[in-house]
């Protein structure tokens, strides 16, 4: 018996299999984590850092393969080292985060292709790690969540304001630094966790959608903040009961992001009628 | 003359273009510098330089040593989509405590009484990306003075600015006479010659520096701008003693 046990036994009124209620728990632990990220991360211009830092996945599997670590491991110190990069490409070539973003892309990806192509055992346990599967959570893996969850709160607790400030004026009145490199270590974490969880094409929604759908809505930062939080939260949850409804039963991943989608089109539409929170 | 600031042979290359050569020049304490020069003369490369944002020779030196700068940029280029309020973006570089828990009662306080002190204060609440040049210039403003700067830096304030806001802009610096030692980039002459205690000429290389009455003479400004910013000026009215 687990020390989530008694969790799992909360959520029985709402599903029956466990690997659902696994499902259930780890994603409101991510919605929780991404929201803020992808707050950040669109308040920065950085909502294709995911993508880039996900796509790294199949160097990081190759590199863990062909070296004997744990591919898993591999893939986050591979994803970690990439988001440092891209941040140093940003601060000391003086690109901007874009131009970074798509050269990293392309060199993570020709690097893994090069490495499988050496080595075809690289390609085991690939499409987990393109596709996600948030059904097959195990109880290590909502215990590396939450433990992110409380990284999440440290960094956002201490480091928030002045994040946001770089994204405001990033060559004026913000002091850089460290704070980049910090910010860029932990989106880069956020991101390979998102990318186990729903797949690497999947994960650049879950932090980019609520956190866009927030910015519509909202009349101030403290509004943008909660309301990506909610949406997150709403989405993952939401989009999950959907996708386990008999006539339904679609992928986990697909139907949560077309529900935070299906959310971001609600909030056009009702800006064209109300105003922002 | 108490100096806050020294230049002294302050050079910047980019590449094999030399942006500031030899530069030398002071900043007198307490007074109001102007920085003019032409477009591409090294004005704002001369500011990065003395905020520390730019690597150069030479030597700038404080005086006292680390002094507290307040630095409103010329005509920032920000996402004004972003959902942040005129205090809320006042909050970040006034308070570690996140703004997603809201602000405190302290903290709008103390916005409050800077936002005061700028003209600004119906802004507090209105969204930073829907204000005017001139309202997001006072804004600035407020965010440079509210860590209470020994020297505060302004980077050609007037740029976008609509009239009202220059008029603003212009009582400004009459209430920041003697308050603190304030050290504006600005090709505007007239604004250089009205609010100006210390001008430097700056055309990559020092052209000439003193009080404006001395400065604004045909001759100079020629040197500085080219022979026609010359003509327009005539001889200056009366000589006045150093700050």
């Amino acid at each position: 018996m687990s020390a989530l046990t008694p969790l799992y036994d909360l959520l029985t009124v709402v599903y029956e299999p466990l690997f659902m209620r696994r499902a259930a728990v780890a994603l409101f632990l991510l919605s929780l984590a991404v929201s803020g990220a992808g707050v950040l991360a669109v308040s920065r211009r950085m909502a294709f850092f995911p993508d880039t830092v996900g796509h790294s996945a199949l160097a990081g599997l190759a590199l863990g393969v062909l070296t004997g670590l744990d591919p898993q491991v591999a893939v986050v110190f591979f994803g970690l080292g990439l988001g440092l990069f891209i941040v140093f490409l940003s601060r000391k070539a003086q690109f901007s985060n874009d131009v970074s973003l798509a050269l990293v892309f392309s060199g993570a990806v020709a690097l893994g292709i090069a490495l499988i192509s050496r080595d075809p055992r690289a390609t085991a346990g690939l499409s987990r790690w393109l596709m996600g599967d948030v059904l097959t959570v195990s109880d290590s893996e909502i215990v590396a969540l939450g433990v992110l969850d409380v990284i999440s709160l440290v960094l956002f607790l201490t480091h928030y304001n002045r994040l946001i400030l770089a994204a405001v004026f990033p060559a004026g009145l913000a002091a850089k630094g460290l704070g980049d490199y910090l910010f860029g270590a932990y989106l880069a974490v956020v991101s390979v966790l998102a990318v186990q969880a729903v797949g690497v094409l999947l994960a650049t929604a879950l932090l980019v959608t609520p956190a866009a759908t927030g910015r519509l809505l909202a009349a101030s930062g403290r509004s943008f903040f909660w309301l990506a939080l909610v949406f997150s939260v709403l989405a993952a949850q939401l989009g999950l009961f959907i996708s386990f409804q008999p006539g339904i039963n679609a992928s986990a991943g697909a139907t949560i992001v077309l529900t935070g989608l299906a959310f971001l089109g609600l909030a056009s539409f009702s800006r064209l009628f109300k105003g922002r929170i | 003359m108490a100096l806050a600031v020294e230049f002294r042979e302050v050079e910047v290359t980019l590449g094999e273009f030399s942006v500031l050569k030899s530069v030398t020049a002071k900043v007198p304490l307490g007074r109001q510098t102007i920085v003019i020069g032409p477009n591409g003369g090294g004005k704002s490369t001369l500011i990065h330089c003395l905020l520390g944002h730019l690597p150069y020779k030479g030597q700038i030196t404080f005086t006292p040593p680390n002094p507290k700068l307040g630095y409103v940029p010329q005509r920032p280029d920000f996402d004004r989509s972003l959902p942040l309020t005129a205090q809320e973006f006042l909050a970040l570089s006034l308070t570690q405590r996140p703004i997603w828990l809201g602000l405190t009662p302290k903290v709008k306080r103390k916005i409050k009484d800077v936002l005061e002190l700028v003209k600004a204060t119906p802004l507090a609440a209105k969204p930073l990306g829907g204000l005017s040049g001139g309202e997001t210039q006072r804004v600035l403003l407020a965010a440079a003075l509210l860590n209470d700067p020994a020297i505060l830096i302004l980077d050609e304030p007037a740029t976008g600015v609509d009239v009202y806001g220059e008029r603003l802009l212009c009582e400004l610096l009459d209430d920041f006479k003697n308050a603190f030692t304030v050290i504006m980039v600005s090709h505007d002459l007239a604004t250089a010659r009205a609010h100006g205690d210390w001008v430097i000429c700056l055309n990559r290389r020092v052209v000439a520096e003193g009080v404006p009455e001395t400065i604004f003479q045909p001759d100079i400004l020629s040197a500085t701008f080219g022979l026609h910013q010359g003509l327009i000026f005539g001889p200056p009215p009366t000589a006045q003693k150093e700050p």
